[in-house]
């Protein structure tokens, strides 16, 4: 056993893991954070991704010892307040989700991208959410829902 | 007041939960003292059992229990027979086959435990070819049939001589299709309890939870209302979690330990455990004559149907109705063969039997438009069924025939003009690269909506309305065992009742699905709950509103009422199974119409296939939510570009190749056509509430016809096996003689 010390959603918390835990674990069954879900278990789906010091992760396959002393976003961490993410209001406006079992990875792989770059172009946002999958909606509401929260960023001027 | 909740395009009632990562999934529930389960899988596709020793996985610490075959009280299940084992005893048939269950205090030494089962099989011949395995002498899938062949239906109609006898133009064709994963992103997950009177109960994703409870009360000897399934958010389904997967294996746990006991499968497990679209070999002959009528319509299709019945039968009675396309065809003979193999169980997946079909009937239809130097939209419209025209099964069809129409405007948006009375195609830009070539291609399909072949088909549904002082109604809560398995019924269902109760959508609920406070509503399936839930919520609504207007009438002033309501499929069409010599008969409620039009370019140097644009126009009757009927078509055309391209579930020697997403691969947002037109086509079903019809299966049939014929229109050769591959079209475009 050894301690993980990191900042989850803005909280310090410390567990007791093993060397082979997996940070999807971690948050899934430690902390309670059901929003991360497994679909696949190898990182082929994405619907596990989470925020790293602000860069998204496929966290079933990501040593949870290696998330020592950084900053984990989880979708449960997007609308803490109880304000929605402009990227979450924008996927309900384009009903961007069906079953909904990829969206939290969706919406954070969105985030990762819109940290980095809030003016994608649509290829690139095409090239940020190819690692996700999703079998209901075939993707074209998803990327207007991108593309709407594109827009009202920079509308707004800001950072996501 | 006037309120317009169905046809507006309203929030789903789950998504804020969706998108805030809250709503939960079956995996996603746990209990304090909760046990884990984990499944011992056939190590073979066929083959004896000697024994099966269980003594040192019993010894792993941790372990409580190891359940095998003798710990069934009843051993056996399956949604169409009972013919499946829950644990097999003597024999396994494929890699599906479940042969213990180990039950642990933590997942590791379940898991440790599973690696310590120890099964001695003797292999025995693997049944891989149905075309072989129809053979007399073959190898028996099951003994105790005596045969492999798990149905032959047969459709005589007309006289098949003359009609060819009558014929200018002969065209033949054969065509494969193959087995289809559902792909669904939430891997089957259950919690199992004992709630608080005592009942077996799960939190599972199902598509039909009352035949569920059946199936599981069936095999645990228990009486149904012992048994109790809640069903929480589901993470897709098309078919595939119609069949019981684990719930049998966790209720079983819970009988066995009176403990919690959760299950979750890996995705590996998922692909591994449940069943797979029919692959079909078809041969097609048809006539035609010189101004483009079909006079005779010859076809045999040979479904593989793995190595138990699972839904093969009906799934074969509807392929079979629909082999002949949406055509008017005065002579057929059409033979369809359901055969037990040593591969994949194959059951229910988006469409039923009617996604395979068109593959054959639409590019048989472009061969005859080729050889009769004939415009392919010209050519369907003067074939196409239309209210009142007599189907291959002796059947008229019904008001709402709207395939023309659906036709029609997939034509128009993707350029067709009708000149002298004849439809013409468009012209067509080449593409920038000289090793691009482009093509366009039409293709129609249609399918039923409800249950068919006289299986009655019935929905339930009851509402309670909260008044307000002034007899207003403030709440409405809808019950109804519908299963949302993500295309939005609830929402659906709630803007039915909303409009017919005359007030907004926020002020009606719907009910979380558990069998024990709501009866039967069917399956998930049939593109049927809009339809028949959707009319008997409501009448559910009617009839509160009348209670409603006659309590006010006499001042008593009470604050609730209740109504509840059965629609019957019947009150619709009477169905009728095939007669058995010529296989006329009535055999569906009611039926839903699409035309996809494809733009492709083919890279004839790499010969990859990229999709520039696909027109989908689908019958939707009456559009309740035309954001959601959009996410239905593209949600649709994703699973018929995967089927075109790319998707193949692959066994060799009944051995999984394709065993995970790294193999089994489908299509990314890179992957879909770079754009999607959709047009709704809104020719009201008498029959449907506010005239709609069914919209979750169509859109997925036309997709990969219309992308073959493109193909075809852009190269010159045809692809008459899925999915069409670079390799494959590659072989065709340079191979062929």
């Amino acid at each position: 056993m050894a301690t993980l010390n990191m900042v989850v959603n803005g909280d310090p918390v410390t567990v007791e893991v093993t060397p082979d835990t997996l940070l999807v674990d971690v948050l899934r069954n430690q902390l309670g954070l059901i929003g991360t879900k497994v679909g696949c278990g190898e990182g082929e789906c994405g619907a596990c991704t989470v925020l790293v010091d602000g860069k998204a992760v496929v966290s079933c396959l990501y040593p949870a010892l290696k998330a020592e002393g950084r900053q984990v976003l989880t979708i449960e961490g997007l609308s803490k307040g109880g304000e929605l993410d402009i990227i979450q209001q924008a996927f309900i406006e384009r009903a961007a989700a069906q079953c909904g079992f990829c969206t939290p990875g969706f919406i954070m792989a969105v985030k990762a991208l819109l940290l980095e770059n809030p003016r994608p172009a649509p290829q690139e946002i095409e090239a940020a959410l190819a690692g996700n999958l999703c079998r209901c909606t075939g993707y074209y509401q998803i990327k207007e829902a991108v593309e709407l929260a594109v827009q009202r960023l920079n509308a707004q001027g800001g950072q996501p | 007041m006037t309120v317009q909740a169905v046809g507006e395009s309203v929030e789903r009632l789950d998504i804020l939960t969706k998108v805030q990562g809250q709503r939960k999934y079956p995996q996603d529930f746990s209990m304090p003292g909760m046990l884990h389960a984990v499944v011992v899988w056939a190590a073979n596709p066929h083959a004896r059992i000697w024994r099966i020793d269980t003594a040192a996985a019993r010894q792993v610490p941790g372990v409580v229990a190891v359940l095998t075959h003798e710990d069934v009280p009843v051993n056996e299940y399956g949604i169409n027979e009972y013919d499946q084992p829950v644990l097999a005893g003597d024999t396994v048939r494929w890699m599906g086959d479940r042969v213990a269950v180990v039950v642990a205090e933590t997942l590791p030494a379940a898991q440790e435990g599973r690696d310590r089962v120890q099964v001695e099989y003797e292999p025995l011949p693997v049944v891989t070819d149905p075309v072989a395995a129809m053979a007399p002498g073959a190898t028996l899938v099951q003994a105790g049939r005596g045969t492999n062949v798990l149905k032959h239906i047969r459709v005589r109609h007309g006289d098949i001589e003359q009609g060819f006898a009558a014929a200018d133009v002969i065209i033949e064709g054969r065509y494969h299709t193959p087995f289809v994963e559902h792909a669904y992103l939430q891997p089957e997950a259950a919690l199992g309890y004992i709630d608080e009177q005592g009942r077996i109960t799960l939190i599972v994703a199902a598509q039909w939870p009352h035949d569920d409870i059946r199936q599981i009360a069936h095999a645990l000897a228990l009486s149904e209302d012992q048994v109790r399934e809640i069903v929480p958010a589901v993470g897709g389904a098309f078919g595939g979690r119609e069949d019981i997967s684990l719930q049998i294996l966790v209720a079983l746990a819970v009988q066995h330990t009176r403990r919690p006991v959760k299950m979750v499968w890996t995705r590996e497990e998922s692909i591994r455990g449940h069943g797979k679209r029919h692959p079909f070999t078809m041969r097609h002959r048809w006539g035609a004559t010189r101004e483009g009528k079909l006079t005779a319509v010859e076809i045999e299709a040979i479904l593989d149907a793995g190595a138990y019945a699972s839904s093969s039968i009906p799934v074969l009675q509807n392929a079979v109705s629909f082999l002949a396309g949406p055509y008017a065809v005065p002579n057929a003979s059409l033979d369809g063969y359901a055969v037990l193999t040593n591969n994949a169980v194959t059951m229910a997946m988006r469409g039923f039997g009617s996604t395979q079909p068109p593959v054959g009937y639409e590019l048989q239809m472009d061969k005859l438009a080729e050889a009769l130097h004939m415009d392919p939209v010209e050519l369907r419209m003067r074939n196409l069924l239309a209210e009142g025209s007599m189907a291959v099964t002796g059947n008229r069809m019904p008001a709402g025939t709207a395939v023309r129409e659906t036709l029609r405007a997939a034509a128009e948006a993707a350029g067709w003009r009708q000149v002298g009375g004849a439809w013409q195609r468009p012209e067509l830009e080449s593409p920038a690269s000289s090793c691009r070539k482009r093509g366009l291609g039409v293709a129609c399909a249609y399918k039923n909506v409800g249950y068919s072949f006289g299986f009655p088909d019935r929905s339930t549904a009851s509402v309670e309305l909260n008044l307000d002082a002034s007899g207003a109604i403030a709440l409405a809560t809808v019950r109804c065992a519908a299963v949302d398995v993500g295309q939005g019924s609830q929402t659906a269902l709630a803007q039915i009742a909303a409009q017919t109760l005359g007030i907004d959508v926020d002020r009606v609920r719907v009910a979380m699905i558990d069998t024990a406070a709501m009866p039967s509503a069917g399956s998930s399936s049939a593109s049927r709950h809009t339809f028949m839930s959707g009319q008997a919520v409501l009448r559910a609504c009617r009839e509160a509103l009348s209670k409603r207007d006659a309590a006010l009438r006499q001042e008593t002033g009470v604050a609730r009422v209740a109504a509840s309501a059965v629609y019957e499929g019947r009150e619709a069409r009477h169905t009728s199974p095939y007669d058995p010599e010529t296989g006329q008969c009535e055999p569906h409620i009611s039926y839903t119409y699409g035309t996809q039009i494809a733009l492709v370019d083919v890279d004839v140097e790499t010969g990859e296939v990229d999709v520039i644009r696909l027109y989908a126009a689908t019958d939707v009757g009456r559009a309740i939510n035309p954001q959601m009927c959009f996410g239905q078509v593209a949600g649709g055309v994703h699973m018929g570009v995967g089927y075109a391209l790319m998707e193949e579930f692959v066994q060799r020697d009944g051995l999984i190749k394709t065993a995970s997403f790294r193999d089994y691969q489908i299509p990314t947002i890179a992957d879909m056509p770079r754009e999607l037109i959709s047009t709704l086509v809104e020719a009201p079903d008498p029959n449907g509430p506010f005239g709609a019809t069914g919209l979750g299966e169509t859109p997925t049939l036309p997709t990969a016809p219309a992308i073959l014929n493109a193909i075809h229109d852009a190269t010159g050769v045809w692809i008459s096996e899925l999915p069409a591959t670079p390799e494959r079209v590659w072989k065709a475009l340079h191979l062929s003689s």
